[in-house]
């Protein structure tokens, strides 16, 4: 094992995981562009390490979430028919495509997030309308601790969820993001689903929807241990450290910062698309 | 989970409320598929952490030199079995990606012995579309 390179590795996985733990986006979001940007990997290599990453993160990540009940399992399943056959066309896709492409994607993604951190409107929806038809038996409670009280929820518009879920599992599947960029939002504002069992059901779902991607990119030989196992290590480190960060920082205090690391991100990738590198990238 | 309702609240609150208290109690009977859930998860990130373990000590002692590509699974036992850092460290990445696989057949399994067929069903699919992926890296 050559030590420096896996200690370099596992620190990078680790600001990767701080950031994504403290912005709710998930390491995979930072972790590839940095692996391509100033390591000099081949994306594919970077994309694989990274679906490996996520499916660990949400391993550990699930199992708090399924304690609380704030994961609804039924949400999950139906969804996950959506994002996971989304996730194995986009890893079909992304394990042939032209780097170029998956630069532009994920440049663009980046680009996107920046923004929408800017942007952001948080919409809490706490109360299923009443009567509602739940005809699917996807309605739910769980125990909110910080009101201390039960919060019930019947998801709606669970055909547009599923829609939305096969476009989240493709760009998941390009890109080795877990999805839960997309899956949030689209189960609160568009389902209708609270926000934390809109984050506990993504949880669990984005192990499912990245084990899809990493199985692929394993097919083709792009699982590489020297970069997988010191970046298990470093976002899962990197994650205790950002959650305990969270609690301490306001991350919305940060967003522009955020957004400006984002952005400059994306930008980077969508001109290393087009040939061109920033000063100091590999 | 149970909730007290008063008397006094309107009665628009009140079949909220009710509405509320159900879904908490059709919630509370997903318990066993929420205690099986979590502890395949615990276990497989446990086992997956010690195996990840044993292999970088494995490679560290030996001074193996781990390969820029996994090997293709049918070579992975194999590999362990020679005492190879480098397949206990294979086998530990393909243990955590087989996590939430087993993860969703005890699901499925809760939920058809809870009685509830139509998810039981849903999570078989989910089963089948992972299975494609596993098929694609089995056939490596």
């Amino acid at each position: 094992m050559d030590i420096v390179y896996s200690l370099e590795i596992g620190a990078v996985a680790a600001v990767a995981a701080i950031l994504g733990s403290m912005l709710g986006l998930g390491g995979g979001v930072f972790l590839v562009p940095i692996l391509t940007l100033f390591f000099g990997i081949d994306p594919k290599f970077a994309v694989g390490a990274s679906a490996v990453v996520v499916v660990t993160n949400s391993v550990v990540g699930s199992t708090n979430h399924l304690r609380i009940r704030f994961t609804n399992p039924r949400l999950a399943m139906l969804l996950q028919i959506a994002t996971a056959a989304g996730a194995i066309a986009g890893a079909l896709y992304g394990v042939l495509a032209d780097p170029r492409v998956i630069y532009i994607v994920f440049g663009a993604v980046l680009v996107y997030a920046a923004v929408s951190m800017v942007v952001r409107s948080e919409r809490q929806v706490t109360a299923p309308p009443p009567g509602a038809p739940d005809s699917l038996q996807l309605g739910a409670a769980f125990r909110d601790p910080a009101i201390k009280e039960d919060v019930g929820y019947i998801p709606i518009n669970v055909g547009w969820g599923m829609g939305v879920g096969v476009g989240a599992g493709v760009i998941s599947g390009m890109l080795g993001v877990g999805g839960g960029v997309v899956m949030v939002p689209v189960m609160n504002l568009l389902m209708r689903v609270p926000v934390k069992a809109a984050v506990g059901t993504s949880t669990f779902m984005v192990g499912m929807t990245s084990v899809a991607t990493a199985f692929v990119f394993y097919s083709r030989g792009f699982i590489d241990p020297t970069l997988v196992v010191p970046a298990i290590i470093g976002v899962f480190l990197g994650g205790q450290i950002g959650s305990r960060l969270t609690r301490r920082i306001k991350a919305q205090r940060l967003a522009l910062l955020f957004a400006l690391i984002l952005l400059y991100l994306g930008l980077s990738l969508l001109l290393r698309a087009f040939g061109v590198e920033m000063p100091g990238q590999a | 989970m149970s909730e007290v309702l008063l008397n006094d609240e309107p009665e628009s609150a009140q079949a909220m409320a009710l509405g509320t208290a159900e879904l908490a109690a059709r919630t509370e009977r997903l318990e066993p598929l929420y205690d099986a859930a979590v502890k395949t998860l615990f276990w497989g990130f446990r086992l997956g952490a010690a195996l990840l373990a044993l292999g970088i000590v494995a490679a560290l002692v030996k001074r193996e030199p781990l390969g820029r590509e996994a090997d293709p699974i049918a070579d992975v036992i194999a590999m362990v079995r020679a005492g190879h850092a480098s397949g206990i460290i294979d086998l530990a990445i393909l243990w955590f990606m087989l996590t939430p696989v087993a993860t969703v057949i005890v699901v499925a399994a809760n939920f058809w012995r809870l009685g509830d067929r139509r998810y039981a069903l849903l999570s078989l699919i989910v089963l089948a579309i992972l299975g494609v992926s596993v098929t694609l890296a089995l056939n490596r």
